[in-house]
């Protein structure tokens, strides 16, 4: 299995949203599994995750969200990705990710579209992204996308 | 090196004001007006007054603000019959960020279609010949709670409102509220804040001024928050303010809140007395639980009986409560009242009237105060003319470093955890210049912790969720 150590992550929160906490335990989190983590921390644009994975040559972009603001922020984030040839970057994003209650599948059925690989609405556990993280980078499209 | 003194006021001040008073929203607000009308307020709504006719217990203080002026007038009269010593007003995030125009752009929608699109009162858009209106038959002191790195103007109107005692400082309502709002900048506005509130002062009725000191409500360690307190306390100083509250946020520990207390108690009067701000009065006031409430009303009401003890013990002259709908959001006028019932009743319940004390107390009273002393002689001892730079430098150095702040130029070195009484240890110092002793200490009392998850991230969230 290949490992993700070392893979270079860059995690932020997206929109005006000032929440850190959540932040700083993922930057705890990811730095613990041995990823290199690059922490944009607060009050981010779409671009500012672009301009950064571009930067570092990110293999996975982690976005967060607390109060909701993701949705109105997050749609077109793919896009924005692919037009400076970084389509292959994994694209998680997490948290309150949207205002309101609705259904989880809903939730996650939206951001799919908006060309997100993995959605986290209201999972607390960061563990669980690690995991698919692992995953992603072993078997998933990113790996596939970088070789090709 | 740049020790706090008298002479540091700040200059010119009458011309700065009337440069800041020129914005169309102070709708021509005349400084002297401002003096004669303040002078003339009932001696009940000076913090000082009604802290000195305090009983045995501590003054209670809840929290709100409501965008129309309509719901914050019933909200004041509610709050005020329920018993409430201090009443509270609290202002929306946009005009916290200066952000009048969409301040009052989304009051007006709030009036129109009479839903709240505003998280408090927009002091600033309504103005204040309207809300001196809120208070007119109020013997009781206003408290201003906001937020606000830039808070020239907001403060200005609210003194012509009436509202005499102002919360806030340039470390405290930068570092958890803002993200890039730099904090010399800060520390400049609120030295005019400062300056400003001491010269609306008259002797026995001084415009009082508190400190913020839960600063993150996350994890913060005891010796981080006091000595900021005390910093923030000797810069107010500096500008003549005479009246002057230090707070702390409930830690999650019962041994360190009764240490933490006293040690903020005697620091804060030392270093006034050491570089001659005698004249200053301090009082202290506790923050019942900043952190996460559970979404249970029982817990959330458990929680909040709970702290009002701790109130009890360390004998605060004033605690700021919680409601019961704490997770929920804000709360409504109700539930406010209600809070302000229980914690009164908890506090008549439960008094306290000797000191209490035992030797892990004293442990901790002893390790928070020498930590605290190392850090301020740090800063005290930096080169430069200013201590408000010194004060600056020492966030940019490391030596002063807020866990969990969003800032940008907060160094983020320092990682506290909980030892197995709950208390905040200091597990990293980062940069924060304690001794090594100290720092071994806080290392050995941590080691006794058993239950340690076996990654630093779960343990972390565990201790900043401990009250959920």
């Amino acid at each position: 299995m290949v490992s993700i150590n070392g893979a270079r992550v860059v995690v932020g929160v997206i929109g005006d949203d000032i929440h850190v906490v959540g932040n700083r335990i993922i930057q705890l989190a990811l730095e613990e599994s041995g990823l290199r983590v690059f922490n944009l921390r607060t009050r981010n644009r779409p671009e500012h995750f672009c301009q950064a994975a571009l930067e570092v040559n990110a293999h996975a972009v982690l976005v967060s969200s607390l109060n909701g603001e993701g949705e109105y922020w997050c749609s077109d984030f793919r896009k924005q990705f692919t037009d400076i040839g970084l389509g292959h970057v994994l694209l998680y994003v997490g948290g309150n990710i949207v205002v309101g209650k609705r259904p989880q599948e809903d939730v996650i059925r939206l951001f799919k579209q908006y060309g997100f690989d993995r959605v986290y609405h209201q999972q607390p556990d960061i563990s669980v992204a690690i995991a698919d993280l692992q995953e992603d980078m072993t078997h998933g499209k990113a790996k596939r996308e970088r070789e090709t | 090196m740049a020790r706090p003194n008298a002479n540091a006021k700040l200059e010119g001040i009458e011309r700065y004001r009337q440069q800041v008073i020129a914005h169309p929203l102070a709708r021509g607000l005349s400084t002297d007006e401002v003096r004669d009308f303040i002078a003339k307020l009932p001696r009940q709504r000076f913090s000082r007054v009604a802290y000195d006719a305090r009983g045995s217990g501590p003054c209670i203080q809840p929290r709100g603000g409501f965008p129309l002026f309509e719901a914050q007038y019933r909200l004041t009269r509610q709050l005020n019959e329920a018993g409430a010593d201090f009443i509270p007003l609290t202002i929306d995030s946009y005009t916290r960020h200066n952000q009048y125009e969409t301040a009052t752009q989304l009051l007006r929608r709030s009036e129109d279609e009479e839903k709240n699109y505003l998280n408090g009162y927009p002091l600033v858009s309504h103005g204040y010949e309207l809300t001196r209106e809120l208070y007119h038959d109020i013997l009781k002191p206003i408290s201003l709670r906001h937020g606000t790195p830039d808070a020239r103007l907001l403060v200005e109107i609210a003194l012509a409102s009436g509202i005499v005692e102002i919360e806030g400082g340039g470390i405290c309502y930068c570092l958890p509220y803002s993200e890039g709002f730099p904090l010399d900048r800060s520390l400049l506005y609120w030295q005019y804040v400062d300056r400003v509130c001491a010269l609306n002062s008259t002797t026995g009725a001084p415009i009082h001024r508190e400190s913020f000191g839960p600063l993150s409500a996350t994890l913060v360690p005891p010796a981080i928050a006091v000595a900021i307190q005390v910093i923030e306390a000797l810069l107010s100083a500096e500008q003549g303010v005479t009246s002057f509250a230090v707070s702390f946020g409930q830690t999650g520990s019962m041994i360190q809140d009764i240490a933490t207390a006293r040690v903020l108690r005697q620091l804060v009067r030392h270093y006034l007395d050491e570089f001659g701000f005698q004249g200053v009065q301090t009082y202290l006031v506790y923050h019942q639980w900043m952190g996460q409430f559970s979404p249970q009303r029982e817990k959330a009401a458990a929680l909040i009986a709970g702290s009002s003890v701790i109130a009890s013990l360390i004998s605060a002259d004033k605690i700021v409560v919680k409601t019961v709908d704490e997770a929920l959001g804000v709360p409504r006028a109700e539930i406010n009242a209600e809070a302000v019932d229980t914690v009164r009743y908890m506090l008549r319940t439960f008094s306290c009237a000797e000191p209490v004390t035992s030797p892990m107390i004293d442990r901790e009273v002893a390790l928070v105060e020498s930590e605290t002393r190392s850090i301020l002689g740090s800063i005290f001892d930096m080169p430069g003319d200013v201590f408000w730079e010194s004060v600056f430098r020492a966030f940019q150095s490391g030596f002063l470093d807020v866990p969990f702040s969003p800032h940008a130029d907060n160094a983020n070195k320092l990682m506290p955890m909980r030892d197995a009484n709950g208390s905040i240890r200091i597990f990293d110092r980062g940069r924060v210049p304690i001794s090594d002793e100290d720092a071994q200490q806080e290392k050995k009392l941590l080691a006794s912790t058993d239950s340690r998850s076996d990654k630093t991230y779960r343990q972390l969230l565990a201790d900043i969720n401990i009250m959920v």
